[in-house]
């Protein structure tokens, strides 16, 4: 009997197992006549449409929804948008806007000059991040122009204003709850339902940059790479974002997908503690752990081609003599040389245990690493295996997204890893400032690895002060290559970044700038 | 121990799973001797290779060897789970015994204690205390210790309850004995091959609990070859690289469900209340 029972129980499962996996696998080929719903899934960190709060003004532009006064184009060039073009008067402390004369909210308002001082206004009222990119003087309106004063002279003063923080928005409208309805803005889509999870948006009719290829989006948030990846092979989305390196290659067939890849303008940067008494307040012992690592295996075999090895502090996707610097670059992977440092500067395994040491210290160094990003870790191991080739103890530390900002303010770490934008409003300046320069009494609180040079400070200051492009050029150049020499911090590599789609969309191309996802370049395919 | 000597003899599933967990033990010991790879060795220009004669079950993400590292792997998951239920056992089944011989006070503390923490889910309780002590081995012991000891001390409480009734300890207590010498000659050896047997048969669920422990990264650290943490670094390539995934659950399901029934089949042998 009891077998009897057992058998059945376990035909049962086998049978309910069939059934669950079939399940899964429907649903491939549901043509629709005429597609006038865009599905894309993407990765999704905001729970509110509020463009001033937090960095939540990315979503409203990643969306559609928002636009700034200008924008950035495919050579992070700032290009106008709502303005049509801008000047700055002769001492560089007034700037001049000039708004174009057709651009509507999706209300119906047209968007003035006053209308866009309000916004700005309201963005600095509510954010105190905007304080931090510049300070202004006055805001006046005249007509269709906007006339922004600053109390010194900002160089980089429109890239700004294509900052997600200073979308443009309806200021009159009150009755609405901007973090769960969003903003009125001028974007070609509008917002119908909003939540962390799906966003549905429908097409402006007033839009002011012609129509509006989709009458529906609907905005899946996805976050874990393998169901994204999924999810676009059964076809439940039309495209995604960042489809990550394991799964690339399933898109290959160019009969059914298309794939948009492009370098980022990110870094995987590696934060180097170098105070006093840690062994990488050494230059030696840094230049031996550089070279001992094999960045180009990394980027082409671990991460399959989806990372370019890093070298210089900026990517190659921006114009800032990528070659030239590589060139300079000492510390390639070189095992001997490695080795051959470390003995110069005075270490040796004594104890015979495999690790170096030196005064009765192992060379040990903590790596701190999140795993939210799925490269991070495995550069994190792949250093722990190269560097413990050479005689380095790496010890691994995972620590949560939200704890790295801190422990790398205090200098909890020998290295940090970490995703870094390196442009932002289309510059380099703040990221080349932000964990190199000089840190005294916080004034520079992101340089907690406590590096400092006078002679890369200096070309700082100039360099915030400098107006002219190729002069500042030069300036980020000087920059890069006393950090390729110096060591202060360095690059494991450069992520590309992808948007792929399936066939029965065109246009879905991935921008440089991470601010971009849905633009009206995106259409059915077949549309003209 | 005659007992189980018997039950080799005249109980076959018994004596086939006690034979299987020998032969898990056995992996576990000689692992060194049988791999063909140092589990830890990368090469990674050999990354992501497929399955082949060169390597059984592939090569990982750092081009370490698939097979090499399950072996390994099979001496972190059985050891550190003998070591987790060990663990369990000794601080479950000393509180339960005190509460129940001494009751009062001790009594109502060690049971509310266990009231409180049974109150919660135990995976999240664990999870949580795995995450406020950091990522190890040794934590997601305590993690998984602390969470699962309550079983135990209430098991043990119920029967030395019972048998503090029975006539053979009243006796002991009338002649003077002590509460140690009593504790040891007379609740203990009753009370043990029941706890034995539950211990034996959550091996198996605890070992699965480790091994989610790993995979959500609060147990072994990279790059120990845990089977749990091995699994989630397979998971990202669970389309292009489904051997990295695959073998690491296999060896999972197999070790789980061989101390499962071998558990089972202990409990037959040692428990004569149960029909076989």
């Amino acid at each position: 009997m009891k077998k009897i029972v057992k058998t059945t129980a376990a035909a049962a499962m086998i049978g309910l197992l069939a059934l669950a996996v079939a399940g899964c696998g429907g649903g491939v080929d549901k043509k629709q006549a005429a597609k006038d719903t865009f599905k894309f899934g993407m990765t999704n960190f905001d729970d509110s449409l509020e463009p001033t709060e937090n960095y939540f003004g990315w979503s409203v532009m990643r969306y559609g929804l928002g636009e700034c006064l200008s924008k950035f184009d495919k050579q992070m060039k700032t290009v106008p948008c709502l303005a049509e073009s801008w000047k700055v008067s002769d001492d560089k402390l007034t700037w001049t806007f000039k708004i174009r004369d057709n651009v509507v909210y999706s209300n119906g308002n047209k968007v003035t000059g006053e209308a866009a001082k309000k916004s700005i206004e309201r963005t600095f009222a509510k954010s105190a991040r905007a304080k931090a990119i510049f300070e202004y003087e006055s805001i006046t309106s005249d007509g269709q122009n906007v006339i922004i004063k600053t109390k010194v002279p900002v160089a980089t003063l429109p890239g700004m204003l294509g900052d997600p923080l200073f979308i443009i928005i309806d200021t009159s409208v009150t009755d609405r709850d901007y973090a769960k309805q969003g903003p009125i803005c001028t974007g070609p889509y509008m917002v119908k339902s909003y939540s962390k999870e799906k966003t549905l948006m429908e097409a402006n009719p007033h839009y002011w940059g012609g129509a509006v290829p989709f009458k529906n989006l609907e905005l899946n948030s996805i976050n874990d790479t393998t169901t994204r990846a999924m999810a676009l092979q059964s076809g439940e989305i039309d495209a995604a974002v960042n489809i990550a390196f394991g799964d690339l290659q399933l898109f290959q067939d160019k009969k059914k997908f298309h794939i948009s890849e492009i370098g980022s303008l990110r870094d995987v940067l590696a934060r180097i503690n170098v105070r006093e008494g840690g062994p990488l307040s050494d230059l030696r012992v840094r230049q031996a752990l550089v070279s001992s690592l094999d960045r180009e295996t990394y980027a082409n075999v671990l991460l399959k081609g989806t990372f370019i090895a890093g070298g210089p502090y900026l990517p190659p996707s921006v114009d800032y003599g990528f070659d030239e610097i590589k060139k300079l670059d000492k510390n390639t992977y070189n095992v001997e040389r490695a080795k051959k440092l470390l003995e110069e500067a005075g270490w040796k395994d004594i104890n015979g245990d495999g690790i170096l040491d030196k005064d009765g210290q192992n060379l040990e160094l903590d790596f701190v690493y999140y795993s939210g990003r799925a490269e991070l870790p495995l550069y994190a191991e792949a250093t722990q295996s190269d560097a413990g080739k050479v005689g380095f103890k790496i010890n691994l530390k995972n620590v949560d997204y939200n704890t790295i900002d801190g422990m790398g303010q205090r200098g909890e770490y020998d290295l940090m890893i970490s995703n870094v934008l390196t442009m932002q409003a289309g510059d380099p300046e703040v990221f080349m400032n932000m964990y190199t320069r000089t840190n005294i009494d916080s004034s520079n609180p992101q340089n907690g690895g406590g590096y400092s040079n006078p002679k890369y400070d200096a070309l700082g200051d100039q360099l915030i002060k400098e107006f002219d492009y190729a002069k500042r050029r030069e300036l980020v150049i000087e920059m890069e290559k006393i950090a390729i020499e110096d060591i202060p911090n360095f690059v494991f590599g450069y992520p590309k970044t992808n948007m792929v789609s399936n066939l029965s969309i065109t246009g879905a191309e991935i921008l440089p700038c991470d601010y971009y996802w849905i633009t009206t370049d995106i259409k059915p395919a077949g549309a003209k | 121990m005659q007992t189980i000597i018997k039950g080799l003899k005249t109980n076959r599933a018994f004596a086939l799973f006690s034979g299987l967990v020998v032969l898990l033990l056995l992996i576990a010991i000689i692992a060194p001797v049988i791999s063909p790879y140092n589990p830890l060795e990368t090469i990674m220009k050999n990354a992501y290779l497929p399955p082949s004669a060169e390597h059984l079950f592939g090569t990982d993400k750092l081009g370490r060897d698939n097979f090499s590292r399950i072996l390994y792997g099979a001496r972190y998951s059985i050891s550190s789970v003998l070591m987790l239920v060990a663990s369990i056992f000794v601080v479950g089944t000393t509180l339960g015994i005190l509460a129940g011989y001494f009751g009062g006070k001790l009594d109502i503390v060690i049971m509310r204690l266990s009231d409180m923490m049974i109150s919660f889910p135990g995976m999240i309780l664990a999870i949580a205390v795995a995450g406020v002590l950091g990522g190890s081995l040794l934590n997601a012991i305590i993690a998984l210790t602390v969470v699962s000891w309550t079983k135990y001390a209430r098991l043990a409480r119920s029967m030395v309850l019972k048998i503090k009734k029975h006539d053979f300890v009243e006796a002991a207590v009338v002649n003077g004995g002590k509460a140690a010498h009593i504790l040891w000659t007379h609740i203990v050896p009753n009370i043990l091959p029941l706890m034995v047997i539950t211990a034996a048969s959550d091996i198996g669920a605890m070992m699965m609990e480790m091994a989610g422990l790993s995979f959500l990264g609060f147990g072994s650290q990279p790059p120990a070859p845990e089977w749990g943490l091995m699994l989630n670094e397979g998971r990202q390539q669970m389309q292009t690289a489904p051997w990295l995934m695959i073998f690491p659950g296999l060896a999972i399901f197999i070790t789980v469900a061989i101390f499962n029934l071998w558990g089972d089949a202990l409990r037959d042998v040692l428990d004569p209340r149960q029909e076989n």
